[in-house]
């Protein structure tokens, strides 16, 4: 029993770091109706830059500044040179875009950083004294619950998805800024046409996603290394997605969650009669592919209703 | 003056509709058919046959059937490489396990094989569409890589699943050389272009653009979605699937399923987007394009360390590529959205008028 | 009222197939009277052995209140037995409105006229469909029963019924919102009504998908224009055969042989309903690259070549100026004088409309509130208040 839930809860966790990354595609999504493949990219990105500025004996804090420039600038070059050229044209074609800015970012971060992975700690200083956040169990929660196991680094990353997503949901719904963006997703015609200044939104959306991609970066690089594996993690972030909906923050938090629970419970689980394992790879994929057939629109999105 | 269309008239339905019905362009065809088995395999040398152009007929075949099924039919595919892998190990098992199987009904088993893979993972299109349906094929391309990599069978139990391409016989005679694995893959793709071509330009291939460009005006006019939308699906596997035969039995001759991995989907659907949605012709003219690109960089780099002396070495080169591939897909987008095909219409249609400017 | 002048006022018109009945300064003030002369009528006709039509005269006929429901009652299972349709004449307001209510209620068609002359009119009328159905079933051609549909809360349509009969044009009006392309959606089988049932020759089809619904026979235009941008005029069109196309995909990718043969025969045919249409100047073009009008024409093309036994329209009037309007006019009625298509039609022009259309239907906020010929719409003070508003 404890160990299903020891499972169960670092799935959850895990699944938290998932949702993480989705809220960079939903943001955008709902800010500008663009899918954002690149979204992964971004977080590589990010990782790749935070992770040698540290390397450099940059301090921490002035290395997530620096990071977090650089994040808003691509946002706004790319809403310069990829979006503006393409507005009003089909979804599907700003889609195919954005995976054209993802071989670009992936190229363009080892082509600076170079391709070898990096370990990163999250510490408040590079020499000691310091005091990191470790993936270590947390000794006072296994004593309190009797030998279950979840690691500090996990409860950490938890805490920060949630604080981002509290403000990100609020920032939507109750601030100017937000509503103007809700317009802007839905018909970027009739935003313009009310007098919302588009490239200002989307370089302000861009930004928020590039800061979300550089948090969501620092903990998956802490928690798995910063390598190009890391693209594939934020692959994983599609299903999550899928279940959610494109287009709520409550469905990428819960969307991650089940996301991470099952892919984690499958492994463990199931795992052993699918020829030993591995199948985290496209269990979330096939999961949420079911769910989709009896849920199109995933859990909190929006019915579509063609009227003729 | 070369192009004129003047004097060639269109007396039947049958003359309307043929695939080329200006003269010039059947005799520019014809010509360039010729050229290509007759002559280039004597005057090409080996890498450019084994390196260049069988891979380009390969992945020109790959293509086509990615087109067929997000070009023309409109469904958003990112697991083409998963069907090229099924083509693959299967020939390779159906020539491993039954004896005296000839390789071309391998190929054809295989494609079928891909195609039945094809229409189950095609399923979740009749409920989802657009990059839903893109994220779900992405299910497809990561489960079938997993189980060609977990179950030995595949791969007749050999270690890290890499197989090794038997020989090609066909009645009688071995095709070794490179020479005669070009004229085979050249053969195999001819057929299945012009299959294609003719696909499109009758019920089945309208069906497919009424599905994309809209469906519920095509249910309405009595087209059935689903059996229209997995037949797309299949096909497409199809095609994919004798390109992934051929991608490793005419080209590599030992693969893993890792060489079929979700960056060759990429590259494929780069190559429709560059060449042309929605055209036979642009399938070609992108693999032409990314097949082509990475030696150009590479003698770019080679020029550039001559004259600066600095070595370029091979990771950068491998980053500006992608960075290359990516900033041409977003200028291909906004620029021309409809690719090199559509350049190359625009090109036709100047030529038609040269001398004359208007 | 003795049984032997009862006997007088019924005669057999052999030549068009009609039992003239003359109710007129009648009086039905029970049942038995009703009885009476419904005995007598049932006997008669039923030893000719054959179905009539009936040409009923009304004129200052009184039917008691309490005498109605045996009287519909033997009416209805006249037509039934040996009925092949009813015209009624001269009806005062009061039996008017008894018809029109039960018209309203077992969605039969009142079929009222001033005149005796009228009334042989729409005989004629009827008797040339008929002559198109060959041996078939008297009952309505297309009958929709109670209809009701909704999206979520809103309710589109609320039990509506009508029938339409073989190779008439109807049209459906009303203002603004009546759920007049919902009505046309649930025929055509694009949206699935929450209630109600949809009987096409006899048969009930109201489960079909809308791709089954087009292969029985029903083709449809839409308001917005449904074409396929990324064709052209011809492809367009010949999608408009895919179900009459036979081969599979086999003989398509093989081409020489049977989808030749079928292409080329079906180019033929789509060829005439470009020339019909005059639309051969812009054959080849994509069908984006249209203005409006012609856009319009070449759904209309798309929607003929299925070869419909139902076109169901879907203002096709819509945006077009005078001219415009008078060439669609022309073509709608040619294609229901020539091919004997039935025709189904939404329109807000009220000038086509009524020269048009033999049979009209008027929706409101999603119930019918009126249904009968143009003049008859003309009229009618509900029809008049949903357009105009309250006095």
């Amino acid at each position: 029993m404890h160990f299903f839930f020891e499972v169960l809860l670092g799935g959850l966790l895990a699944g938290i770091m998932y949702s993480l990354v989705a809220l960079g595609f939903v943001l955008i999504y709902k800010a500008s109706g663009v899918f954002n493949f690149a979204q992964g990219a971004m977080v590589f990105f990010a990782a790749l830059t935070f992770v040698s500025l540290l390397e450099r004996g940059v301090n921490i804090f002035l290395a997530m500044l620096i990071t977090l420039v650089a994040m808003v600038l691509i946002g706004i070059a790319t809403e310069r040179v990829v979006l503006r050229p393409l507005i009003n044209q089909p979804q599907i074609t700003l889609f195919m875009a954005t995976i054209g800015l993802t071989f670009f970012l992936e190229g363009f971060a080892q082509l600076l950083f170079g391709s070898q992975p990096h370990g990163l700690e999250l510490c408040n200083r590079t020499e000691e004294p310091r005091s990191c956040i470790r993936d270590e169990p947390m000794t006072w929660f296994s004593e309190l619950t009797g030998g279950i196991n979840i690691s500090q680094f996990d409860v950490f990353s938890a805490f920060v998805a949630a604080a981002l997503v509290t403000a990100l949901a609020l920032f939507f719904q109750k601030t100017r800024i937000g509503r103007a963006l809700r317009a802007v997703a839905d018909d970027h015609q009739a935003a313009l046409a009310v007098g919302i200044p588009l490239q200002h939104i989307w370089a302000i959306v861009w930004g928020v996603a590039g800061f979300v991609a550089l948090v969501a970066g620092m903990l998956w690089g802490a928690r798995n290394g910063v390598q190009f594996a890391l693209t594939f993690l934020a692959l994983k972030a599609l299903p999550v997605l899928l279940i959610g909906g494109f287009e709520s923050v409550p469905g990428a938090i819960l969307g991650g969650l089940i996301i991470g629970a099952t892919e984690k419970l499958a492994e463990v689980y199931l795992g052993p009669y699918f020829a030993g394992g591995g199948i985290e790879n496209w269990f979330p994929y096939v999961f949420a592919l079911v769910f989709l057939l009896f849920r199109p629109q995933g859990l909190f999105g929006e019915k579509i209703i063609e009227r003729v | 003056m070369l192009y004129r269309e003047a004097g060639q008239f269109r007396s039947s339905y049958a003359e309307d509709q043929q695939i080329f019905p200006i003269r010039q362009d059947r005799i520019a065809v014809a010509a360039m058919l010729v050229i290509a088995f007759l002559v280039v395999p004597f005057v090409a040398n080996q890498y450019w046959l084994s390196a260049l152009l069988t891979p380009f007929l390969i992945f020109s075949l790959a293509a086509l059937g990615l087109n067929i099924l997000t070009g023309y039919a409109g469904q958003l595919s990112l697991g083409t490489a998963a069907f090229m892998a099924v083509g693959a190990f299967m020939t390779y098992n159906f020539e491993l396990r039954v004896p005296g199987m000839p390789i071309l009904v391998s190929f054809a088993l295989a494609g079928v094989c891909a195609a039945a893979v094809g229409i189950v993972f095609g399923l979740p299109s009749l409920r989802i569409k657009g990059f839903y349906l893109a994220v779900a094929t992405l299910a497809c391309q990561f489960f079938v890589l997993w189980a060609l990599q977990r179950f030995g069978w595949f791969s007749n139990y050999s270690a890290s699943g890499v197989i090794t391409a038997q020989k090609i016989v066909i009645l009688g005679y071995t095709f070794e050389s490179t020479e005669s694995k070009y004229l085979l893959t050249l053969a195999v793709v001819a057929v299945m272009a012009l299959a294609a071509k003719n696909l499109m330009r009758t019920g089945t291939g309208r069906a497919f653009m009424a599905v994309r460009d809209m469906d519920v005006a095509a249910e309405v006019i009595g087209i059935p979605i689903m059996k229209t939308k997995l037949l797309a699906f299949a096909i497409s596997s199809f095609y994919c699937g004798v390109a992934g035969a051929l991608h490793a039995y005419t080209y590599l001759g030992t693969v893993e399923p890792e060489a079929y991995s979700l960056d060759l989907s990429f590259r494929i659907l780069f190559m429709i987007i560059l060449g042309g949605v929605g055209s036979i012709l642009g399938s070609f003219l992108g693999a032409a394009f990314i097949t082509l690109l990475p030696i150009f960089l590479s003698l770019l780099s080679g020029a550039f360390s001559h004259l600066t002396g600095i070595e370029v070495s091979h990771a950068i080169l491998s980053n500006l590529e992608a960075m290359v591939f990516g900033a041409l897909i977003v200028f291909f987008l906004i620029v021309e959205p409809h690719g090199l095909a559509r350049l190359w219409q625009i090109g036709k249609e100047k030529l038609r008028l040269w001398p004359f400017p208007h | 009222m003795t049984e032997a002048n009862f006997k007088d006022r019924l005669s057999f018109h052999d030549a068009i197939e009609t039992m003239e009945v003359d109710f007129s300064g009648m009086t039905f003030a029970a049942d038995t009277d009703v009885d009476l002369v419904y005995d007598e009528i049932d006997q008669r006709a039923g030893a000719t052995g054959r179905r009539w039509y009936f040409l009923v005269n009304y004129t200052k006929c009184v039917i008691a209140p309490g005498a109605w429901d045996r009287y519909a009652a033997r009416g209805k299972n006249a037509n039934i037995n040996y009925g092949l349709g009813t015209v009624r004449v001269g009806a005062s307001a009061q039996t008017r409105e008894s018809i029109r209510e039960d018209a309203g209620r077992a969605m039969f068609r009142a079929n009222i006229f001033e005149t005796r002359d009228q009334a042989l009119f729409a005989l004629a009328e009827m008797r040339k469909r008929r002559a198109y159905a060959g041996e078939e079933s008297t009952d309505a051609y297309l009958r929709v029963e109670d209809v009701h549909l909704s999206f979520g809360g809103v309710k589109a349509l609320t039990a509506v019924g009508f029938h339409i009969n073989r190779a008439e044009i109807s049209s459906i009006i009303g203002p603004n919102g009546a759920g007049k392309s919902s009505m046309l959606n649930v025929i055509s089988g694009c949206y699935r009504a929450s209630r109600g049932r949809i009987f096409f020759n006899g048969k009930d089809r109201t489960h079909l998908r809308a791709d089954e619904v087009a292969r029985l026979g029903f083709a449809r235009t839409f308001q917005n224009i449904a074409l396929f941008k990324g064709m052209s005029t011809l492809d367009n069109i010949m999608t408009g055969r895919s179900y009459l196309m036979k081969g599979n995909f086999l003989t398509d990718a093989l081409y020489l042989g049977p989808a030749r043969r079928e292409e080329i025969r079906h180019r033929e045919r789509v060829e005439h309903i470009i020339d019909f249409l005059e639309i051969q100047a812009i054959r080849k073009t994509a069908v984006g690259k249209l203005p409006y009008g012609l856009q319009k024409r070449v759904e209309l093309a798309r929607a003929l070549a299925m070869e419909p036994k139902v076109l169901l329209l879907d203002e096709p009037m819509a945006g077009m100026n005078r001219e415009e309007k008078e060439d669609m006019a022309r073509f709608v009625l040619s294609v229901n004088d020539e091919l004997g298509t039935t025709i189904i039609l939404i329109e807000h022009d009220m000038g086509v409309v009524m020269d048009i259309s033999t049979h009209v239907i008027v929706l409101d906020h999603g119930e019918k509130i009126a249904e009968g010929t143009a003049d008859e719409i003309r009229a009618d003070p509900l029809v008049i208040r949903a357009y105009l508003g309250e006095a």
